[in-house]
């Protein structure tokens, strides 16, 4: 097995062990309800954090997380600035490992298999964890070649075509450029780049797909087109998404996590319950807004 | 008083005299910068082209023929974009085409035609066929397998020269190896813009203007068969594509597609008037013996910079192809790959600051670093091709890694992210995204430092290289001279024949390719970032 290989690994390697890297480890699945926050049952969990925290240099950015992910459902993480949230999502597929100063302890569990355990491959894991950005960040090449990115690396060249004409009817970017594939991806509009961006994520087909504020640089129509895609998405994909927007995380997530200040989860729960009462008083207060 | 006794309409002054000042200073040494280079040049041209002879008659006549049409077509240019665009495309595919042959022709000096069509053959044509291919069916082994067959190719073909006894004519080699990948490659530009007959048309004409150009060439010109193959190889064809291309498109700038015509004509016309009239004409130190006659030292008349030319190209392309893979290499590792903190983190920015300080040491410091190590250290031959390319080599290089480094770092880091968020290894991170976005600043900056290698002069004097020699280097192992050190070697010439004219007529050659190298790095900056 290839150990933190991400400099020298080449695709044919990592693709052939992506398959088997992260197994389903059944004896892991039965932890005590109690201490997971939520009502995610563990037959359910995609992702879980055991006590992680993180330190950049000595300024502790996340602190004691612990979490479930459902599977198939959008699940908002929301709160203040720098209270941590994109750091965790960044953890999910060990974004922060190219972070020189980041530091992680802790567990983190994608269908039970501690992803920062020593035979994890950062890079295999990343093509089954796909993550759209704050910024739209399509590469200045044609439609075509920015969704078949990840595909080529992962050696899924068949029926190219196919995937990628699917990949874009999936982000609902089909018919704006189904006749100009062959154009540069940065010439779209914000929120074409946007999707486009999202298509390229879903090309290779993951399992989870993070998302990091990814409406924050667009306008209301772009945005609300993102929201709508979002909750397509959750049908297929596990969708977790970041957003400094309260009423997004309300109008499109199954589950919300709040962050806040200090790197804490201080509650994560349905939604709805989330929303409207909450157990917490500072979740309350933020919710609120009286302060953030 | 205003500034105390303010009333609420009276906002007062705020001084902006110094700004102002500021403002007028830059302007004047900008102003003074260029002016003096322009005096420069004049002065220099005067000298070369020897028009302190000329009748101001003649002055007239090319001011009339050729200066006020060109400055008028240009004016038209400039107010109409698409005229514009055209007419400075078509001169560029003519000039270009221009460079092209005499770069080629050059280097065919120096290499050998038969061993390049047997390593063409066998190692060039298969590899770029592999690549293609591995292009048109996404088959990912491609990229593997092609510099293994070329290089494999390659040696065969090295070592295929020993037992074949007979070879074509030249240009017949030239037809093959040159004239069918630049008639598929015209044939491809193409086929993308319209269609497949159109392709097919420009590849068969390509060659065709090719072969015609081989055979009718010699009778017309007085040229060689190869070199008017190279002609209309990359000079007829290229431009012949281009115009039909914008006759048949129904551009709106046709009208640009005189701009050569007016130059060229212009040319012409001022030539047959400067005839009729017998005017008296500038006597040119810048003649067409003067690129091709070896330095005589005895006759100004007769001398020539045909071997320092030939000695020059053939050194700054070995400096180019050297410093490229090392310095991007270099570039490369330092931005993408080392480590930014901790005690490697220290190292690395130790290395840095050297690199900084290297590019900063004198010239002459590399030539004796040169001297005391290939040849006292390595036993190497004084003054040989191969000592002068590394050690202009090690003089560019710290230039090239810092303006690669910058290329490098100006990539968003935004496109790096996500190309590892896809799941991308670093090396293919760096081949997909980082190179392709960094690539016109590494070229622009590699060829703004080769400017500055074909220049050097101490460098090359200390390790042993002869100011004038009297036949162009045929091997990396042959004595070699370039173009700087012959006009130093003329310079000292005790005649003011020499002194002045044909010094003045090398300085003119010189700068003619320094600039023509500054273009190309415009050229493929401006190609790039218009890609992207």
């Amino acid at each position: 097995m290839s150990q933190e290989n991400m400099t020298t690994s080449d695709p044919e390697t990592t693709n052939t062990e992506s398959d088997q890297l992260i197994d389903t480890d059944p004896g892991r699945g039965g932890l005590d309800e109690s201490s997971g926050r939520g009502s995610v049952t563990s037959a359910n969990t995609v992702i879980e954090a055991r006590n992680v925290n993180v330190w950049y240099n000595d300024d502790q950015a996340l602190n004691d997380i612990d979490m479930r992910i459902p599977k198939k459902q959008v699940t908002a993480m929301i709160g203040p600035s720098g209270c941590g949230k994109s750091t965790f999502l960044r953890c999910i597929n060990r974004m922060n490992d190219l972070v020189d100063a980041a530091r992680i302890e802790g567990e983190l569990l994608f269908n039970g298999k501690n992803v920062y355990d020593s035979d994890v491959d950062p890079v295999a894991l990343r093509r089954r964890i796909g993550m759209v950005f704050q910024h739209p960040n399509p590469f200045p090449k044609s439609i075509y070649d920015n969704v078949a990115y990840g595909l080529r690396l992962q050696g899924k060249t068949d029926n190219m075509d196919q995937r990628v004409e699917d990949a874009l009817k999936s982000a609902a970017l089909w018919d704006e450029v189904k006749d100009r594939l062959d154009e540069s991806g940065t010439d779209l509009s914000g929120g074409q780049q946007q999707r486009l961006c999202i298509a390229r994520a879903i090309a290779p087909d993951p399992e989870v797909l993070l998302m990091d504020e990814p409406a924050s640089a667009l306008d209301p129509v772009a945005t609300s087109q993102v929201e709508d895609l979002i909750a397509d998405l959750a049908e297929e994909y596990t969708v977790v998404i970041v957003t400094h927007n309260m009423q997004q995380a309300a109008r499109i997530s199954d589950k919300t996590a709040v962050f806040l200040t200090g790197g804490e989860l201080v509650e994560f729960d349905d939604t709805q319950k989330i929303f409207e009462n909450p157990e917490s008083q500072r979740v309350e207060d933020y919710i609120t807004g009286k302060f953030g | 008083m205003a500034a105390e006794t303010q009333s609420d309409t009276d906002f007062g002054e705020v001084s902006q005299l110094k700004g102002i000042l500021f403002e007028y200073l830059s302007l004047g040494a900008s102003l003074l910068g260029i002016l003096s280079l322009a005096a420069l040049l004049v002065y220099v041209a005067v000298d070369a082209f020897g028009l302190e002879a000329a009748d101001p008659l003649w002055f007239l006549i090319y001011f009339v023929t050729l200066v006020v049409p060109t400055l008028g077509f240009v004016g038209y240019g400039v107010k109409n974009r698409a005229v514009g665009t055209v007419g400075g495309t078509s001169l560029l595919y003519l000039l270009g085409g221009l460079a092209a042959t005499l770069a080629l022709s050059i280097l065919f000096i120096i290499f050998d035609a038969q061993q390049w069509l047997l390593v063409y053959t066998v190692g060039v044509l298969p590899a770029a066929l592999v690549f293609i291919y591995g292009r048109m069916k996404e088959w990912q082994q491609a990229n593997l397998l092609t510099p293994i067959v070329f290089a494999v190719g390659s040696m065969l073909g090295v070592f295929l020269k020993g037992p074949l006894a007979t070879f074509p004519q030249k240009w017949i080699i030239y037809l093959w190896t040159l004239g069918v990948p630049v008639a598929a490659l015209l044939g491809s530009r193409a086929l993308n813009r319209d269609g497949r007959d159109a392709a097919v048309a420009t590849a068969v004409g390509t060659l065709a203007i090719a072969v015609a150009a081989a055979l009718a060439g010699p009778a017309l010109t007085g040229l060689n068969s190869d070199v008017t193959l190279l002609l209309g190889l990359f000079v007829g064809a290229p431009t012949l594509a281009y115009v039909a291309r914008v006759v048949r498109t129904g551009h709106d700038g046709v009208a640009g597609l005189l701009m050569p015509v007016v130059i060229f004509g212009g040319m012409l016309l001022g030539a047959f008037v400067v005839q009729q009239v017998a005017v008296a004409q500038p006597e040119s130190w810048v003649t067409w013996s003067y690129f091709t006659n070896p330095p005589s030292q005895l006759s100004a008349e007769e001398a020539g910079l045909f071997p320092a030319i030939v000695g020059s190209v053939f050194v700054i392309t070995n400096v180019a192809i050297m410093t490229l893979a090392l310095g991007v290499a270099t570039s490369i590792y330092l931005e993408e790959y080392a480590a930014s903190s901790g005690l490697l983190g220290k190292i690395t920015r130790l290395i840095q600051v050297n690199i900084s300080n290297l590019a900063g040491v004198p010239s002459v410091v590399y030539g004796l670093l040169g001297l005391a190590l290939f040849i006292n250290g390595l036993g190497l031959g004084l003054g040989i091709v191969l000592v002068a390319s590394i050690t202009l080599s090690l003089l560019i290089l710290p230039i090239v890694i810092i303006s690669s480094q910058e290329a490098i770092r100006s990539v968003p880091n935004e496109l790096r992210q996500a190309s590892y968020g896809m799941g991308a290894t670093r090396w293919q991170t760096i081949r997909n995204v980082v190179l392709p976005q960094s690539l016109p600043g590494i070229l622009t900056g590699t060829i703004l430092a080769l400017g500055r290698a074909i220049g050097e002069t101490a460098p090359l004097l200390m390790i042993g290289a002869a100011t004038t020699t009297f036949a162009p280097p045929t091997g990396y192992f042959d004595s070699v001279t370039v173009m700087p050190l012959q006009i130093y070697a003329w310079s000292s010439q005790p005649s003011d024949a020499f002194r002045y004219g044909v010094v003045a007529a090398g300085v003119v050659t010189l700068l003619i390719v320094l600039l023509t190298m500054n273009s190309v790095a415009i050229l493929v900056r401006n190609k790039y970032q218009n890609e992207s």
